[in-house]
């Protein structure tokens, strides 16, 4: 187990009436790349900030590299951070926007210099010193930002939603740049997004938050394979959801009533026969194949719509008047048209039943 | 076309509101430079009019203490005011738009009541004299609000986030003042300062309350105006006008600067 | 963070001690002593009701008093009518220009009352430009034009129109245009617009402008006391020989609260006159709660 550099326990706040953060736990290792997601107002700004020092828990404490800095103010707290509007200071240029936390630690001018030198060289802005905030990308402010963040080399490095105002291709080439930053410097990163895209893509491990509160915390793909709660279940992937009447239960395997088709679901949590439950199979889980071809499957119905999404299609799966299902696959089936009749199956564990009502 | 009529309308009425707010003042300036002032045409350039106001004394000590005063409020109405802007924007404490109402009050007392009340207040409770000293301060308590405006006018437009972010990479709030913020706002300050200088330089009231027989060029003005024509006075007029629009044309490149830098999320 | 609320104040007192001081406890002062007595020119300190009983009673200070009234709401309303259409066209069409236009208005007030009632002097006055033209070309002088309370009133416009543009102005900046676009689309006319949608939503601005213009004229003196002529001498100048000629301080002061009274007045109805402010539209941004 690595060892933790940051430590949140009971972690709380509240802005007035409001629950911001309620008593959060967390715990976070050295080389490790934290996703924190979660959708707006669920907190994980807050959370930022409380690690930051820009607000005060109301409760709880939180510790960095083993000391309590639960009431350090944030000057003091060894960390950097990359601001979801870059936030780089207008007046000063490139060199000086980056060297800002050397100087602000009284760091010699050799090696201010020298440490300046190895981050331009890793976030590639090599020649661009002398240049102001202005006069740059979106993408050259972004680096500059990072830059910032990683100049001290500080025991972790906070990141608030940094690629919300990239667009798209740019956001690509970032996702991977950073993750690459990550590696090559071996501290613990913690992204706060609302893109679960991006928390998939770079982190290591998640933590989904909801209402201020940490729904769900552990490896990205057991997150995404294992969802503890309804709401990871619906917040990760493309889900179907619906909710059917579980007629049999047997370990933790469910026989799911779905108006009248009889499906097959992994319970998470208490569930009895005659109880509702609330599914979630990710569309890209479920198998699809024509009508014709002879296969049994657990529901069927009529392809209404494909839409071609380049690596994969949408096949949005007509049930019934009211219902449809979408499954996510290879572009070339076989059926390519409209109003085919296909059957859909898919296996037990990739299905999950929660409780109705959470 | 009718957008282009209103158009047209509105920006007649424009002009003719600047005509009637400079047509005054530019026939001042050029009676200024005439022989005649009472019927300058046709025109008769000379420069008489302010050669003799340069020799007179009484204007010199007059503009001495325009001056001083001018500066006097400047400096603690912009720095006031400056501080009082910072707290009200950037921290969110309850009462802080109480405050806010507090330094914008001035502005709804008259000029007469600031002046006899700072007269009154001093002579009877204080037993001090009205001077220079509390002509300052009676006029810093109007120009406060008026430097207050400005700054918080400018100020509204700087995103505090920058100082949280200062403050995460080690910046103590005094060391981020000076580094992060003082720098990008400083434009606004000065602009205070202008504002307040050029308000407490031409006051009439406040000052003569307090001051009585020393001279100021306000109250110079003033007597001369109630002898009738004095060529005097137009120069006078015209020097005035002159300076109020070169330091406003620096608070314009300020402000203008200021912007630059403040709205850095314009591309 | 901890120790904002510490930080606020600290920047706060300064400025707010340095206004109760010099502006609160004065005007305070102020009330106290109009309860005294002038005696040669001497504050004496016996309470009495007297000053506010001539006040009230002596039928030339309300004469006095309702001259500058009415001269204070004529002087609001005019410039009001004109700095509407300014502080509109500057904020929606001034785009580079703004500031500069905005500066340009401000200018003037900023040279002083004497040297602007001087300027008016020369274009208005018996030996002003507008008479003497006419005398040269063989026409009698308008008499009317100066001396005369409209005079005062145009003179009076002419010094705190600023005020008004750039009140309204400052609300406008938070006016989103498009809503005019909005009732374009809908079939208002701009007339129909401007009343259904910008006047109602800068309702703060106009209350803000008018107290801004009307009480200092309600106070003024200087103004009137050159252009008025004899008929045309307003409470403003009442008051300051109080203090000047007749050394009657108490008395004075008295006549100084009721001014201050009727502002405070002033300000209350416009205040309850525009209702809710945020509806209104004022917000300096970051000001809510």
């Amino acid at each position: 187990m690595q060892d933790t550099v940051l430590h949140l326990q009971g972690a709380s706040k509240r802005f007035g009436s409001t629950v911001a953060a309620d008593s959060i736990d967390l715990a976070v290792g050295a080389q490790e790349f934290f996703a924190v997601l979660g959708p707006s107002g669920s907190g994980k700004t807050t959370m930022l900030r409380m690690i930051a020092g820009l607000e005060r828990p109301d409760s709880g404490r939180i510790s960095i590299g083993g000391s309590d800095v639960t009431n350090l103010p944030p000057y003091r707290r060894g960390i950097g951070m990359v601001f979801q509007d870059f936030l780089l200071f207008p007046h000063k240029t490139v060199a000086e926007n980056i060297v800002f936390p050397l100087r602000m630690q009284g760091m010699a001018e050799t090696a201010k210099q020298e440490n300046l030198e190895w981050v331009l060289n890793l976030v590639h802005l090599t020649g661009l010193e002398k240049r102001y905030p202005h006069q740059l990308s979106g993408g050259q402010k972004q680096r500059v930002a990072l830059a910032r963040g990683l100049v001290s080399r500080p025991a972790l490095l906070l990141l608030d939603e940094p690629l919300a105002n990239l667009d798209r291709e740019l956001r690509k080439e970032m996702e991977i740049e950073i993750r690459r930053f990550q590696l090559e410097l071996g501290i613990p990163f913690i992204y706060v997004t609302h893109n679960q895209e991006e928390a998939l893509i770079m982190s290591d491990r998640i933590a989904i938050m909801r209402n201020g509160r940490i729904e769900q915390v552990g490896d990205k793909l057991d997150l995404y394979h294992n969802p503890g709660t309804a709401f990871v279940a619906s917040f990760l992937g493309s889900p179907n959801a619906f909710e059917g009447r579980v007629v049999t239960v047997q370990d933790r395997h469910a026989v799911v009533d779905w108006f009248g088709n009889r499906v097959d679901a992994r319970v998470n949590g208490a569930l009895g026969a005659g109880d509702t439950a609330a599914c979630f199979v990710k569309s890209e889980k479920i198998v699809i194949r024509p009508l014709s071809g002879g296969g049994d499957g657990l529901l069927s119905g009529v392809v209404r719509d494909i839409i071609f999404k380049g690596q994969y299609a949408d096949y949005i799966v007509a049930l019934d008047g009211k219902r449809e299902i979408i499954v996510s696959g290879p572009p070339q089936l076989g059926f390519r048209r409209r109003d085919t009749r296909v059957v859909l199956s898919w296996g037990v564990d990739d299905c999950d039943a929660f409780a109705a009502g959470r | 076309m009718t957008i282009n009529m209103s158009r047209i309308v509105q920006t007649l009425i424009l002009i003719t509101l600047y005509v009637f707010l400079y047509a005054p003042i530019l026939y001042v300036v050029y009676v200024s430079f005439q022989e005649n002032s009472v019927w300058p045409f046709p025109p008769a350039l000379t420069g008489q009019h302010y050669e003799s106001l340069w020799d007179q004394d009484v204007y010199r000590a007059g503009l001495e203490n325009s001056l001083t005063i001018g500066v006097g409020t400047g400096v603690i109405a912009s720095l006031l005011a400056t501080m009082a802007a910072i707290a009200v924007l950037r921290y969110r404490i309850r009462g802080r738009a109480m405050v806010a109402a507090l330094f914008l009050a001035p502005l709804f007392v008259s000029h007469v009541l600031i002046g006899i009340s700072s007269l009154i207040f001093n002579k009877s409770l204080l037993g001090l004299p009205g001077n220079v000293g509390s002509a300052i301060l009676a006029n810093a308590t109007y120009a406060t609000a008026f430097a207050f405006l400005v700054v918080l006018a400018q100020l509204a437009r700087y995103d505090w986030r920058l100082d949280e972010a200062a403050m995460v990479f080690g910046a103590t709030p005094s060391v981020t003042f000076f580094q992060v913020t003082l720098p990008l706002i400083w434009p606004a300050v000065f602009g205070a300062f202008i504002v307040s200088f050029l308000l407490a330089f031409n006051n009439l009231e406040i000052s003569f309350y307090n001051l009585g027989a020393t001279p100021t060029l306000p109250t110079l003005a003033w007597g001369e105006l109630r002898h009738g024509i004095s060529e005097e006075l137009y120069a006078l007029a015209a020097l005035i006008n002159f300076a109020v629009f070169l330091l406003l044309g620096v608070l314009y490149v300020l402000l203008r600067t200021g912007f630059l830098k403040i709205d850095y999320r314009v591309e | 963070m901890r120790g904002d609320r510490l930080r606020f104040w600290m920047l706060v007192l300064p400025g707010a001690a340095f206004l109760v001081v010099f502006l609160v406890l004065p005007l305070l002062s102020i009330v106290v002593f109009s309860f005294w007595r002038t005696e040669s020119y001497q504050l004496i300190r016996e309470w009495n009701i007297d000053n506010y009983a001539t006040l009230i009673s002596d039928k030339t200070y309300l004469r006095f008093l309702m001259r500058s009234l009415v001269m204070a709401g004529i002087v609001s309303l005019v410039s009001l009518a004109y700095a509407w259409p300014v502080a509109l066209f500057i904020a929606r069409h001034g785009g580079r220009y703004k500031l500069v236009l905005l500066l340009l208005t401000s200018a003037p007030f900023l040279t002083g009352e004497v040297l602007r009632v001087t300027a008016l002097q020369q274009i208005l006055g018996p030996i002003g430009i507008i008479n003497m033209a006419l005398q040269n070309f063989g026409m009698e002088s308008v008499e009317a034009l100066m001396y005369s309370s409209t005079a005062s009133g145009i003179g009076l416009t002419y010094l705190w129109v600023p005020f008004m543009v750039l009140a309204i102005y400052l609300s406008l900046l938070n006016f989103d245009f498009d809503l005019l676009e909005v009732a374009k689309v809908n079939g208002a006319k701009p007339w129909r617009a401007f009343i259904e949608v910008t006047w109602p939503l800068n309702r703060a601005g106009t209350a803000i402008g008018i107290v801004l213009v009307f009480i200092p004229t309600l106070a003024s003196s200087v103004t009137s006391q050159f252009l008025g002529g004899p008929d045309g001498a307003l409470f403003g100048n009442i008051l300051s020989h109080q203090f000047g000629a007749t050394g009657t301080w108490a008395f004075g002061s008295a006549m100084g609260v009721v001014l201050f009274a009727i502002s405070l007045a002033v300000i209350g109805i416009v205040w309850r006159a525009i209702g809710d402010f945020r509806r209104s539209g004022i917000t300096i941004k970051g000001l809510e709660g």
